[in-house]
């Protein structure tokens, strides 16, 4: 699908909605023509229909929405009375703007502007008198987007429309209300997400819409996030039963084919109650030529936003949670990546920098990038901060390699910024942006030539619902630890294992690496203890036998090597993780748990908290 | 004769009986509420039905590392993973590390926390009128958790129920330092 036809798709869908809604509205209004939410719901939804239909051209739809947006802002304000004939006007209107919607698809045309006309004289009857008073309501504010986030799903068209909208400054006795309502719309829409298919013609339009008025369907269903969640939880709890059974039958002696159409069915609704929670990237990157904008104004730059890979197609919740990052990064390219047009015209760079968003698929990852053709990174400078604040050692900064140093840009604490901007933040930065990949289990990398630019890259899986994970066991109860930070699995003597001053060592593939006992992280209080009082060595000195053979994990996250060692590795599962809800939410060994085929709970290591707060002690230490 | 003055005896016993009923009636014109009530540490403890989800029998309990003692561990109820918290340690009736587990667990009915309270027998309910409760201001408070988590004092005849509010205690600061790790 082109972008234009995918608007389209959009903007239909929305329309309708709309449509149905006015319909809705003006019928409650004629029941109860003071009621003054619905009068002000009627004015947002025909502001938001006009601003989606003259930021896509329709110009139809947004002149006859116009005007009836223009009749209810002199209703609010008292100045036109909700006559009987003034109602039997506006339905009709409302019939036409249906039969306009309509026409979007049918390509028929439709006469409106006779109704129009209608209308039109009864604005200017109370204008007439109020001449000066220029349409007010064209000056309707928008939610303050310099700060908006673009999980305000499904509502770009919206931003993009009122982009090109009136010009006018704002007006200073601007309805408070109106600045709510208009919220309002982007949270509501926030929960919904846009299914991917096609809506189908609607049931034939007869010709003869003029008289009757149809109850039509839209192909399209809107469904709460919250409804699908419980449905893939639902799936969840099935596949576990189905483990359980298998399971049990083994046990008994039957064959595990008995059950494979059991197996196939199940996993077949999990990968389709999945697929629905998917939604493509676009509809995310889009929103950001805004953002984009917003930022280029204030610091005075001259940027284009290129999207590429539109339509892969990722989790939307992954998408829910990357969507801040996402800001972050944009702000952070243009206002620190991004030169003045001065400077780089004096480079000999084209005047106008380029950000680019782009996605891509990986087996069961989509790598969104962020590049920019800006100033990139200076390692050094970097390095000279991250001493200066703190972050690491004199001595230990010699050792670090080129990657290690630009890594320092995601550390907590850490803003490179000389100045702290409008723009990009007060601290909280990219080590927010770490986090957040993170904690859905996606890895970040950064690419940077300096005075060429930057791209700095996300592999996030595609999906939340399900990972791979090795599950082990921790005095007699089952934890797991997820696949992607998994190297090997190994077993070591005692005498393989070393003790030094503050740890243990051990080889791996000709790598000498700390080993540590999963016991012994479990039992200190804090990680910031590990060090103290041999807490490291507690369960190393239990054990007599120096040829007892040991399980150890290799886990690693930015090519650091731990070996993490456990009572008993188990099998490799997949499973689903769920994030643990308050009081739980900020327990930090742990990202979540998964139910087992035997109904109990198996906590998931966070490795990555792990070897990020170890590897910092060291270095602090 | 003999009969006949039994029923009377009878007759006059459910008038008294009426008329009392009455003045009750008239003293209890609060709202009507029903709570849960459940033993922790020998006292007896209530929430309003409201507060809870259900009442299972306690379910296989997952430890964490590197939480609070109080903090038993998360349980798999209905495909929920339910934090599992024991409210005598919680509040510090009890400093017995390792009592057996209560067999019964209050699943809270919150959007916010999934948590659910030991308790060792199978509660009660308990039907009272929202003036029979007294409300806890007079009760000596030692600390911040006292202060907010006793809601008031219910007196149904010779028992005396505290009232829990439970959304206050997971509220409660203490708790997020569940985290600070």
């Amino acid at each position: 699908m082109s972008k234009e036809e995918e608007y389209k798709e959009m903007f239909y869908a929305e329309a309708f909605e709309h449509h149905e809604e006015l319909d809705k509205l003006f019928t409650v209004l004629e029941k109860n023509p003071k009621d003054n939410i619905v009068i002000d719901n009627i004015f947002r939804v025909t502001h938001t229909l006009k601003g989606n239909a003259m930021g896509l051209g329709f110009v139809e739809i947004a002149e006859l929405s116009h005007v009836m947006e223009d009749i209810f802002s002199e209703v609010k304000s008292n100045r036109i009375n909700l006559s009987e004939d003034l109602f039997n006007d506006l339905f009709k209107a409302c019939d036409k703007l249906g039969a306009l919607i309509d026409a979007l698809k049918t390509s028929t045309k439709v006469s409106y502007k006779g109704i129009r006309t209608k209308l039109e004289v009864y604005l200017k009857k109370v204008r007439g008198t109020t001449d000066q008073d220029e349409s007010p309501m064209d000056d309707t504010p928008l939610p303050d987007i310099a700060e908006g986030k673009p999980e305000e799903q499904g509502n770009e068209i919206v931003l993009e429309g009122t982009d090109t909208d009136e010009a006018t400054p704002v007006e200073a006795d601007l309805q408070p209300e109106q600045i709510e309502t208009a919220e309002d719309i982007t949270s509501e829409q926030q929960e919904e997400i846009e299914p991917e298919s096609e809506p189908k013609e609607e049931p034939e339009q007869e010709e003869k819409q003029e008289t009757s008025t149809k109850i039509s369907f839209s192909d399209q269903v809107q469904i709460p996030v919250k409804k699908l969640d419980s449905l893939l939880n639902l799936v969840g709890e099935l596949i576990i039963e189905k483990d359980s059974l298998i399971a049990k039958n083994i046990e008994k002696g039957s064959r595990g084919g008995d059950f494979s159409r059991l197996h196939r069915i199940t996993s077949d609704l999990q990968y389709g109650v999945m697929d629905i929670r998917l939604v493509q990237v676009g509809f995310m990157f889009n929103k950001f030529h805004r953002v984009l904008r917003d930022v280029a104004s204030i610091e005075k730059k001259k940027v284009n936003l290129k999207l590429e890979g539109t339509e892969i197609e990722i989790d939307r919740n992954v998408l829910k949670i990357m969507s801040d990052s996402l800001v972050h990064m944009v702000r952070n390219s243009v206002s620190h990546g991004i030169e003045s047009p001065e400077e780089r015209k004096k480079k000999g760079k084209p005047e106008v920098g380029t950000v680019t968003l782009s996605a891509s698929n990986e087996k069961d990852t989509v790598i969104i990038e962020i590049s920019d053709d800006g100033n990139g990174i200076n390692p050094e400078a970097i390095l000279a901060k991250a001493i200066e604040k703190g972050i690491v050692s004199q001595s230990f900064a010699s050792q670090m390699t080129r990657t290690d140093i630009l890594m320092l840009i995601f550390e907590p604490g850490f803003s490179n910024a000389e100045k702290i901007t409008e723009v990009s933040g007060r601290g909280v930065g990219m080590d927010v942006v770490k986090r957040a990949t993170e904690s859905i289990g996606g890895k970040i990398d950064v690419k940077t030539e300096y005075g060429k630019g930057t791209t700095i890259s996300l592999s996030l899986p595609s999906s939340m619902a399900v990972k791979g994970a090795l599950l082990f066991e921790m005095a007699e109860q089952q934890y797991a630890a997820p696949l992607s930070y998994t190297e090997a699995v190994v077993s070591l003597r005692k005498k393989d294992i070393h003790k030094t001053n503050r740890g243990l060592i051990a080889n791996y593939l000709d790598k000498t690496i700390s080993v540590v006992f999963l016991s012994d992280l479990f039992k200190v209080e804090n990680l910031n203890h590990v060090h103290h009082n041999g807490a490291l060595f507690k369960r190393f000195d239990k054990v007599k036998d120096t040829e007892h053979k040991m399980d150890v994990l290799i886990v690693s996250y930015n090519e650091k090597f731990i070996g993490l060692v456990v009572d008993k590795l188990l099998q490799q599962k997949e499973i689903v993780e769920k994030t643990l809800s308050k009081p739980l939410d900020k327990v930090k060994l742990f990202s979540g748990a998964t139910i087992l085929g035997n109904g109990n709970v198996c906590m998931v290591l966070d490795i990555a908290y792990i070897l990020r707060n170890l590897f910092r002690e060291t270095v602090k230490g | 004769m003999e009969e006949k003055k039994e029923v009377q005896e009878v007759t006059l016993e459910e008038i008294k009986k009426e008329v009392s009923n009455a003045q009750e009636t008239a003293a209890k014109s609060g709202t009507r509420i029903q709570l849960i009530v459940f033993k922790l540490a020998g006292e007896e403890y209530a929430l309003p039905i409201d507060d809870i989800k259900e009442v299972v029998l306690t379910p296989g309990i997952a430890k964490i590392p590197q939480t609070p003692a109080y903090i038993k561990g998360v349980a798999n109820i209905r495909g929920n993973i339910i934090a599992i918290m024991d409210m005598e340690e919680r509040l510090n009736l009890v400093n017995k590390k390792n009592k057996a587990p209560g067999s019964y667990t209050l699943v809270i009915a919150s959007e916010q926390f999934k948590v659910g309270i030991l308790v060792t027998e199978v509660p009660n309910t308990l039907r009272t009128y929202s003036t029979e409760i007294d409300k806890a201001d007079n009760i000596m408070q030692f600390s911040e958790l006292d202060k907010e988590c006793i809601k008031g004092v219910v007196k149904d005849g010779e028992r005396l129920i505290m009232l829990l509010d439970i959304f206050k205690i997971m509220e409660i600061e203490e708790l997020n330092k569940i985290v600070n790790i």
